[in-house]
């Protein structure tokens, strides 16, 4: 006790010695687009002068696109860039209050593009990371520049982008009694639309392999939805079920891409299988006598997320891949249907039907935090974005002259937005980054 | 001489020895409540505690169906005396009496048993007004950035700046003055949440009526814990000593402690430029970072480093410290505006940025 107390006295003696820094704790920040500036790359010959600029629209457009930046006009630059290797003049920079700079060079000889480029955090006075240059061919300047906007997206907010990405969806047109659909295959901002079926046959759900060069879809071909998978370089395709008296529908690959999951409707109920695509070997998952259907792997490939009426209503489970033992994860009012896994693996995307309106949600992958991102006549279908950070989606308006398009919202519910298309779209599917 | 000398050493000796293991630092004992009791049997306790017991209470009610005379009287106020002969069901003879005007049935008396303790009736449902659908608070308007305090759009021919100022402009009298031309400022348009298209606008009336809250238990006396009390040796005394001894660091801050207002007014300055991205991995992760100041409020950008985080990954921290290095080192323009009389005291800060409330917005 005497010791203690002597101790005591001697740190509190010590104590007073130091001077403690001022704390201070915030929690109140702002969120708002992030202003940056991009300079016009500079042409290192006359032949890029073109490409000089457009480079500059289609990365800035990828990154204020998501909502998270915004570019600052050129017309309010005080430092003009006229060589790359120039330093960087910081203070011009800050001073129109420039967050992030991009500075680059593009020179094209032939049918080969090449681009360099630089990104700086110019309130840190420094570079983030290290100079990356890109070549390609002239025709693959678009991709060049969604490459570049994934890495500068990269350096400035930590995580991956999902610009040099592609989905593929059904492309519909004509009057809604007289709808026509096509697969059809664009990069993910609405570019390069290329179809892979024609319009003879009703098509639908359309999905990417995780290498991205393979497309499961469904088609009414025979009558009867069937389940096929299609090369997309080359088009050629195969049906992979083909049972007399069943229908087959909705299937998605796993994260290895050798085998898939799908609905099978036999005798009247709809159950969820697995098909080995190597030997076409399938094995029942689910055995209920309700409707189980809408499956989706995590992205480890442990588990699949389905909707089922098993409760009386449809709502959400989660079984182990191997089948067996759901667990019902969605509690809420109304009905949730088309769950998709993040590819992060912690969120759960979904279609909900509530008090006649539809919306897009995302909730843990437990059901707790769900939060509804959309609300409109008709939204349903979601997809990821590769870096899990924005859900695509169709969304249908209502009458005789209602048309179904794509759009896509970020997962915090900001910067709703349409996807352009050439005609109306449905059924989207993100593919892999840079697939 | 020396013979006093050991006399005195001697009784001072004891009485140090008593005083340390004589008890005279012991706490004294818990002192013990004594009352005394007498041994009785147990035939005297019943004795004793018959004469209190409750009288016996028939908890069964007797069968007053057997008894025609308890039966039930009819209804004489709904049902004319003619009729009620024929209510009777035939099949039960034994219940068919003649029907005359029954004497007023007395209430059986029946004893009423206090529960232990007693339960609070439910409160009847109160039921809110039907009112019209209005918003009790404005909804927050729709704006692109979203900070804790909403601001108001501003004009369309204003720029974009953190103070609000009028334009100035030449009369039109054609006044000449040296002041020059001053552009209208003013700050840019937020909102106070993110507003999805999901959310239905607030509906004015309330669902249920809010009761008072009861009163808050009072909060138990903390005790310390075992582990609270620092364990004691010998060599961490002289090491304490030894460290405060040769301490040659220069005393404490000089001047008064910065006030709250002081603080806030440096937290607000560095929360507006602190753009959190709500959907990243880096909303999940809390950073401190520590800093040093010029006098003038500038801060040495070498100085900042983290020191502490908390959640995520490698990568969602690396983030998170960008982002807030970004907002300390924007929003300081030419130094944070923090009382010079008090250097000494802000010379040193550390900041920890939470996100965690604006993840819920």
């Amino acid at each position: 006790m005497f010791r203690f107390l002597i101790l005591t006295l001697f740190w509190m003696t010590a104590s007073i010695g130091h001077a403690a820094p001022l704390r201070i704790e915030i929690k109140n920040g702002v969120i708002e687009p992030l202003p940056f500036a991009a300079p016009q790359f500079v042409a290192e010959n006359s032949a890029a002068n073109d490409l000089a600029v457009d480079l500059v629209n289609v990365i800035s457009q990828d990154l204020v696109g998501t909502g998270l930046f915004r570019q600052i006009p050129q017309s309010a630059f005080i430092s003009t860039v006229t060589s790359f290797s120039s330093p960087v003049e910081y203070a011009d920079w800050k001073a129109i209050n420039a967050q992030a700079l991009l500075t680059g060079a593009v020179s094209a000889e032939g049918d080969t593009v090449t681009v360099k480029f630089r990104v700086y955090d110019v309130f840190a006075n420094q570079e983030l990371g290290t100079g990356l240059k890109f070549a390609g061919s002239r025709e693959g300047w678009r991709r060049i520049a969604h490459k570049v906007a994934d890495v500068v997206y990269s350096r400035i907010t930590g995580e991956s982008g999902y610009f040099d990405s592609r989905v593929v969806f059904v492309a519909e047109s004509g009057s809604k009694g007289q709808r026509r659909k096509r697969l059809a295959i664009m990069d993910y901002d609405g570019a390069n639309v290329k179809y892979l079926t024609g319009s003879d046959n009703i098509v639908l759900a359309p999905r990417f392999s995780p290498t991205g060069d393979r497309v499961l879809y469904t088609s009414y071909e025979t009558g009867f939805p069937r389940i096929y998978v299609m090369d997309v370089g080359s088009a050629e395709r195969r049906v992979l079920q083909n049972a007399e008296g069943t229908m087959s529908f909705a299937p998605r690959f796993s994260p290895d891409g050798n085998t898939i999951v799908y609905s099978l409707e036999q005798g009247g109920n709809t159950d969820i299988h697995l098909m080995d695509l190597a030997s076409g070997q399938s094995r029942r998952l689910t055995s209920d006598a309700s409707i189980e259907t809408a499956p989706s792997f995590s992205p480890d490939g442990s588990q699949i997320v389905f909707e089922s009426d098993r409760s009386g209503s449809q709502q959400l489970y989660i079984m182990p891949a191997s089948g067996g033992g759901a667990k019902r994860i969605s509690f809420g009012e109304g009905r949730y249907g088309t769950p998709v896994w993040s590819p992060r693996g912690d969120m759960i995307a979904f279609t909900k039907q509530s008090k006649g309106r539809f919306h897009i949600g995302v909730m843990r992958t437990d059901g707790s935090e769900e939060r509804l991102l959309t609300a409109s006549f008709l939204d349903e279908g979601p997809t990821w974005s590769p870096n899990g950070r924005v859900i695509m989606f169709t969304r249908e308006t209502q009458g005789a002259t209602g048309a179904a398009n794509l759009y896509s919202v970020d997962i915090s519910g900001r910067n709703l937005k349409p996807v352009p298309t050439a005609s109306g779209g449905s059924d989207p599917a993100w593919s892999p980054l840079g697939k | 001489m020396h013979i006093g000398h050991y006399i005195s050493g001697g009784a001072h000796a004891g009485l140090i020895f008593w005083a340390l293991f004589g008890g005279m630092f012991q706490p004294d004992p818990i002192p013990l409540e004594v009352s005394n009791v007498s041994v009785i049997s147990s035939e005297e306790f019943d004795a004793i505690t018959a004469a209190y017991q409750a009288p016996a209470v028939e908890t069964d009610a007797p069968d007053l169906t057997q008894d025609a005379q308890v039966d039930p009287a009819p209804d004489l106020t709904s049902q004319p005396d003619e009729q009620v002969a024929s209510l009777v069901p035939p099949s039960r003879p034994e219940q068919q009496v003649e029907v005359t005007q029954p004497a007023p049935v007395e209430p059986l008396e029946t004893p009423q048993v206090e529960p232990e303790t007693p339960v609070q009736p439910e409160p009847p449902q109160e039921v809110a007004p039907d009112l019209p659908v209005t918003a009790a608070k404005p909804a927050p308007r729709p704006a692109d950035r979203v900070a804790p305090e909403a601001v108001a759009p501003p004009p369309e021919d204003a720029t974009i700046a953190d103070d609000v100022q009028d334009s100035v402009t030449l009369s039109d009298a054609g006044q000449v003055t040296d002041a020059p031309e001053q552009e209208a400022t003013a700050p840019e348009a937020a909102t106070t949440e993110i507003i999805t298209e999901a959310k239905d606008p607030p509906s004015g009336a309330p669902k249920t009526s809010l009761r008072p809250r009861p009163r808050p238990a009072e909060p138990a006396p903390a005790e310390p814990k075992p582990e609270d009390t620092p364990k004691v040796n010998s060599s961490s005394v002289n090491s304490a000593l030894a460290e405060a001894l040769t301490d040659d660091t220069p005393k404490g801050p000089s001047g008064p402690p910065m006030t709250r207002g002081e603080k806030d007014g440096f937290r607000v300055a560095v929360q507006q430029c602190w753009v959190v991205d709500v959907g990243s991995e880096a909303a999940n992760v809390t950073v401190t970072i520590a800093m040093e100041l010029d006098k003038n409020g500038v801060v040495d950008a070498g100085s900042l480093k983290l020191i502490a985080s908390e959640g995520g990954s490698d990568s969602g921290i690396n983030t998170a410290f960008s982002a807030a290095r970004r907002a300390i080192l924007r929003c300081q323009k030419d130094g944070y505006k923090l009382p010079i009389d008090k250097y000494d005291q802000w010379r040193e800060i550390e900041i920890t940025f939470n996100p965690e409330d604006m993840r819920t917005r």
